[in-house]
């Protein structure tokens, strides 16, 4: 895991927190025993396929599935499933959400939307019967650049969509937007010794996680359905199918599975999950639908913006002012994209203490893949658009990065409202001085070089970039986002543990998390804990494994749910001892040689009874189960910072720019898992990398599809063979502690990522003295820009 | 806001709801030959809509991405004398259904042919290089196959087998266009020779792509003999800048009887600009692909000159 290099790590007093241990789901995955949804197999049950759009913008004249029906398929189209509008994501209040989404349509807005699809008895033959239905077409002229779909006379993409119930027509394609503002930016900019005004646009990635989607539909005698599917949230999975097709949510279950990775793909329930259900439904038998890796990279991508930055700030580092145009490139359909405007202003105004700030943030449809979550939802973007900024702030000052960046950022004690207007709380806890100045010594940064000075052919450089991400989304009120959870804990008949969530674990170890929690404040051995793949109907409610708030508040509810059983098994071993006065008198440690947690009195070594022993008399003696169930609202959702300083080469004959070094910093409160947090950061630089040098999906303007055509030839993502040595990527974590997380925890997997692009950005800048103000930074480009400064 | 209207026709390039690279919705029939002879009577007796299957990297995945939907699969890889590598005293020989991984575990290659064992551990990753054969990469025919421009540099032959009879084809006229070879649909690529190169030469590959294991944007290979600095004899061959793989020849008259020095390698890389047509398309563009032929170029050639100077 490379080098961790912290004072933090030695979290004294806990057994758990903060220790090396093993992952609970880490033998079945490295053996190849986990099952995944592509694994479950039911008897009878069929395969799915869905017939796509092949434009980006058609209208079905007519349909004819006879062929494919022949064959012994089972075929729906538009007309076979529920004529209903919907958003397939159900994080935000329903009032606020907006809803355009259909299973299958006859009026299609990029190349993928789904229009029909089938089951049959293998998965050959279902394809085989999805390329025998017939369609006649009317093809529009696409939309592909959302200042063209914005403009007056363009074609509609969308009719009326419904804003909660509310029906509504939608104008010159803009979905949504939002405008705000707070004092005065023109006077500020009038005033202030320097402005900068710049534009950005950043890429359309695709998120290339490893599992693309499968949904397992089973029809249950009684009306029901269960349903096994990649997602982050099986509750709204639940609600979704339960409203879209009118059957009570108590006969919908749907089960946890593992996911191979997400990074917001699954917030929202995908489609084909609907699609399974339909087709489940009309065949009365369970169906299966795999997509391919083509099909998936037609699903989803990352929301693609258009910035205008103006910045103002006086001679001393002061900043006055920041304005900001965001124009979001949102594809066919809306998945976040109203919520997206406000934790995009959110993530702006929660970087720096502007003081002045304007913003506006128009959504607009264009037809292509719809655009959701991607790790960081919007905050990696803004990011790199203002770390980028803020550096050339520094330079025009003549002020160091880093210490413009102290005196200016929104630290502890300042307001915070990281996911939006809604959402404010007051920062308590801090890591980023120490991270900045423990980076900026690792790393070398008052010795790197002067921009643009260097000579040769292979010039290096280092750059920062610094960011957060909130933990979550809860706070105070109720605002527009749902964000509660909840789990029940029970201690077994023999002293083992049953931990039941709904929450999902993509794979970082968030569950791990939770167990290693569990397991501090019950004070039972960590292996004690087992953690339960369970499903709608045996779990109460988690909105959704997003917004980094995993550890943060699903920790939290594991840890108030410890609490609660830990009081009645004190209650209970009271009654056992004897003559012990009240639960207050005991205390629980894990003893490992017994495997049990032993429940004792301070210096009295013989008055002491096992958490087995109790369970077992509680059982035989008819008390009762020891069990706890807790439903929990965070009502702050903190930023965890994170600091990169990366140095970079360039190749300035070929553009080609390579990872030197990296030094990740997180403040992420208490480190509860090194390993895992570290991994994150990792992972982290490796998608961020990607963003900043790499990754895009460009479309084909004749004909709408991606350039890519959905293969993965062409579209890369970093190696572990472009990356720096193991030894030369450092993490740090600031010795933070956070009073509202458990045992002072905070979020990370998003935060891991923000600054990245930014760090990589200033790390060019720094190498060749050329900034880029359009993602990727492609070698291409790099060498097109050095030719054109003549740089030799 | 105005109606949708329709403005010119659109064809998609693929179809979305045909190609992926998992389902194989279509039938075919399936052969197993053991000899040459009968590989070659079976595409004899099938014609066109027979394709001989190697590795099935490149095959198998035009396939399931419905390029292409032969109704004959005649699998080669249990064909004993297509799979070997040789010392033939002049040349080395390689079977076509030699799999990658084996040339690259060569020690020969390595040694004599150091730009081929570059070349063929920049492709794919060890799991693809376990299935894909030679043969396959050549016959396949990409503009960009890495094994192409090592190959061209050591003059390598090329052994055909027909129902006529077997011939020897020059590697350099082995290529016609992107996908296309002068193999007749009867006839199977048996043998590649690759002649040893006199005392003293060395080689080097180079390739520019995306990330590693990637399919290039440039690569080249260049075999090099010097004597006192100054060039006896240079071949250079550079991949994905024409529609096939190309010899760099003005660039190598260029440099013959030329001393290394810094301002040769520089007018070396400007001829190789001029010589290179390259296209834009989703990998890169096609100024840059220029640009760059000429910095690889030069590097390979240090490259292998640092090779001679080292030992
Ligand atoms: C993930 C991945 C990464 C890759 N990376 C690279 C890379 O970095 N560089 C690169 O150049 N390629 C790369 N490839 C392409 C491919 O792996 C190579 O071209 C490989 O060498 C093909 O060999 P094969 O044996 O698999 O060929 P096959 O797929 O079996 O055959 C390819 C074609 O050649 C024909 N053919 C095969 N053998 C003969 C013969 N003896 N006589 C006549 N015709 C024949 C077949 O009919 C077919 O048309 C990659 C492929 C994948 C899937």
């Amino acid at each position: 895991m490379g080098s961790v290099a912290s004072s933090s790590l030695k979290q004294e007093g806990f057994r758990y927190i903060g220790k090396r241990t093993p992952r609970k789901d880490g033998v079945a995955k490295v053996t190849g025993q986990m099952r995944y949804a592509y694994d479950i197999y039911l008897p009878g049950m069929l395969y799915g396929r869905i017939l796509k759009s092949p434009y980006p913008h058609a209208r079905i004249k007519s349909i004819d599935v006879s062929e494919a029906e022949k064959m012994g398929a089972v075929v729906i189209t538009f007309k076979d499933v529920p004529k209903k509008k919907f958003n397939i994501r159900l994080v935000s209040a329903d009032r606020v959400n907006y809803k355009d989404w259909e299973v299958l349509t006859d009026h299609p807005k990029y190349v993928g939307d789904y229009v029909a699809a089938v089951a049959a008895e293998t998965e050959e033959l279902a394809q085989k019967a999805v390329e025998a239905i017939k369609i006649e077409w009317e093809v529009f002229e696409p939309l592909l650049d959302p200042f063209e779909s914005m403009k007056d006379g363009r074609p509609k993409i969308h009719d009326k969509i419904l804003f909660g119930s509310k029906e509504i027509t939608v104008k010159n394609n803009v979905a949504c937007r939002l405008d705000y503002s707070e004092g005065d930016v023109e006077k500020a900019f009038k005033e202030a010794d320097v402005v900068i005004e710049r534009t950005f646009k950043t890429n359309r990635r695709y998120h290339m996680q490893l599992e693309p989607k499968v949904a397992v539909a089973k029809p249950e005698p009684d009306g029901g359905i269960t349903v096994w599917t990649t997602t982050q949230t099986i509750h709204n999975t639940r609600i979704l199918i339960s409203q879209v097709f009118d059957i009570p949510m108590s006969k919908v279950n749907v089960k946890k599975l593992p996911i191979g990775g997400s990074f917001g793909s699954s917030i929202q329930t995908n489609l084909v999950t609907l699609v399974a259900v339909a087709l489940a439904l009309k065949a009365g038998r369970p169906v299966k639908i795999a997509l391919s890796r083509e099909e998936d990279m037609y699903e989803h991508s990352s929301y693609q913006m258009y910035f205008r930055l103006k910045v103002a700030a006086r001679k001393d580092g002061t900043i006055l002012a920041g304005e900001l145009e965001n124009i979001m490139d949102i594809g066919g359909h809306q998945i976040q994209a109203y919520p997206l405007l406000g934790c995009l202003l959110g993530w702006f105004v929660s970087l720096y203490k502007w003081k002045n700030i304007k913003y506006k943030g128009i959504a607009v449809y264009t037809n292509k893949v719809p655009a959701c979550a991607f790790r960081g939802y919007g905050n990696p973007q803004i990011t790199w658009a203002v770390e980028s900024v803020i550096d050339e702030l520094a330079e025009a000052l003549g002020i160091d990065p880093i210490e413009l960046r102290l005196k200016n950022y929104v630290g502890r004690g300042d307001l915070f409202w990281g996911q939006g207007p809604t959402v404010k709380s007051i920062v308590k806890s801090d890591g980023v001085p120490e991270l900045l100045k423990k980076g900026a010594e690792l790393i070398g940064w008052y010795n790197r070089p002067r921009s643009g000075e260097q000579k040769g052919r292979f010039r290096r450089g280092i750059g920062l970039g610094r960011g957060f991400h909130t933990s979550g989304a809860g706070g105070r009120i109720s605002g527009e986002v749902i964000d509660f959870t909840g789990c029940i804990l029970k201690i077994n008949e023999d002293g083992s543990v049953d931990y039941i969530t709904a929450l999902q674990d993509h794979g970082g170890g968030s569950l791990d998390a939770h167990a290693k929690i569990i397991a501090e404040e019950l004070g039972v051995p960590l292996e004690k804990i087992n953690i339960i793949w369970a499903d709608t109907q045996t779990t109460v409610y988690d909105v959704c494994t997003h917004a980094s708030r995993g550890t943060y508040v699903g920790g939290e509810a594991a840890r108030r749910a410890a609490r609660e059983v830990k009081k009645k098994l004190l209650e209970y071993a009271v009654r056992l001892l004897g003559d012990v006065v009240n639960p207050e008198a005991l205390s629980i440690k894990p003893d490992e040689e017994l495997g049990q947690g032993v429940i004792y009195v301070e210096g009295m070594p013989d008055k002491k009874i096992t958490v087995g022993e109790v369970a077992r008399e509680a059982w035989q003696r008819n008390w009762g189960s020891i069990a706890a169930v807790v439903s929990y609202r965070a009502t702050n959702s903190p930023p965890a910072y994170t600091v990169y300083f990366v140095e970079v080469e360039v190749d300035t004959e070929t553009g080609r720019v390579r990872p030197v070094r990296v030094v990740a910093g997180a403040d992420v409160g208490t480190v509860i898992n090194p390993d895992l947090a570290a991994g994150q950061l990792h992972g982290g630089f490796v998608q961020g990398w990607g963003m900043a040098v790499l990754e895009d999906t460009p479309y084909d303007p004749e004909t709408g599809e991606l350039m890519c055509r959905g293969f993965i030839t062409d579209y890369k993502i970093t190696t572990a063979q472009d990356l720096p040595k193991i030894d030369d990527f450092t993490v740090i974590f600031a010795s933070t502690h956070e009073p509202t997380g458990p045992f002072g925890a905070k979020g990370l997997g998003e935060a891991a990522l923000n600054p990245v692009a930014g760090a990589v950005a200033n790390a060019i800048y720094n190498a060749i003295g050329v900034r880029f103000y359009e993602l990727p930074i492609t070698p291409e480009k790099i060498l097109k820009a050095l030719k054109e400064r003549g740089v030799k | 806001m105005t109606e949708r209207k329709f403005v010119k026709p659109l064809k998609p390039k693929v179809d979305v709801n045909k190609v992926n690279t998992r389902i194989l919705p279509v039938e075919f029939e399936y052969f197993e030959p053991r000899t040459v002879k009968e590989v070659v009577e079976l595409l004899s007796k099938y014609g066109s809509d027979a394709k001989i299957l190697a590795g099935g990297t490149d095959l198998i995945v035009r396939m399931k991405q419905r390029f292409i939907e032969p109704k004959y699969i005649v699998n080669i890889k249990k064909v004993k004398e297509l799979n070997f590598i040789e010392d033939r005293r002049d040349h080395l020989a390689i079977g076509a259904a030699t799999k990658l991984r084996e040339i690259e575990n060569s020690g020969i290659v390595r040694k004599k042919f150091t730009a081929l064992y570059e070349a063929v551990r920049s492709m794919a990753g060890v799991q693809i290089r376990n299935m894909a054969t030679i043969g396959g990469n050549l016959c396949n025919a990409s503009p960009a196959a890495d094994t192409a421009p090592p190959l061209l540099v050591f003059e390598a032959k090329l052994k055909i087998v027909g129902l006529d009879g077997e011939k020897l084809v020059p590697i350099s006229e082995f290529f016609l266009g992107p996908g296309k070879t002068v193999l007749k649909h009867n006839e199977v690529l048996a043998e590649i020779w690759i002649p040893y190169q006199p005392e003293g030469t060395e080689s080097a590959f180079i390739k520019i792509a995306r990330v590693a294991m990637d399919l290039a944007k440039v690569n080249v290979a260049v075999a090099l003999r010097t004597e006192g600095g100054v060039v006896k004899s240079v071949r250079i061959a550079l991949g994905a800048v024409a529609p096939t793989p190309i010899r760099a020849y003005k660039t190598e008259e260029f440099l013959t009887g030329k001393e290394l020095s810094e301002a040769v390698l520089e007018k070396a890389a400007e001829i190789v600009k001029t010589e290179v047509k390259p296209i834009t398309d989703i990998r890169s563009t096609a100024e840059y692909r220029r640009e760059v032929s000429g910095v690889i170029v030069k590097d390979a050639l240090l490259k292998a000159y640092e090779r001679i100077s080292g030992r």
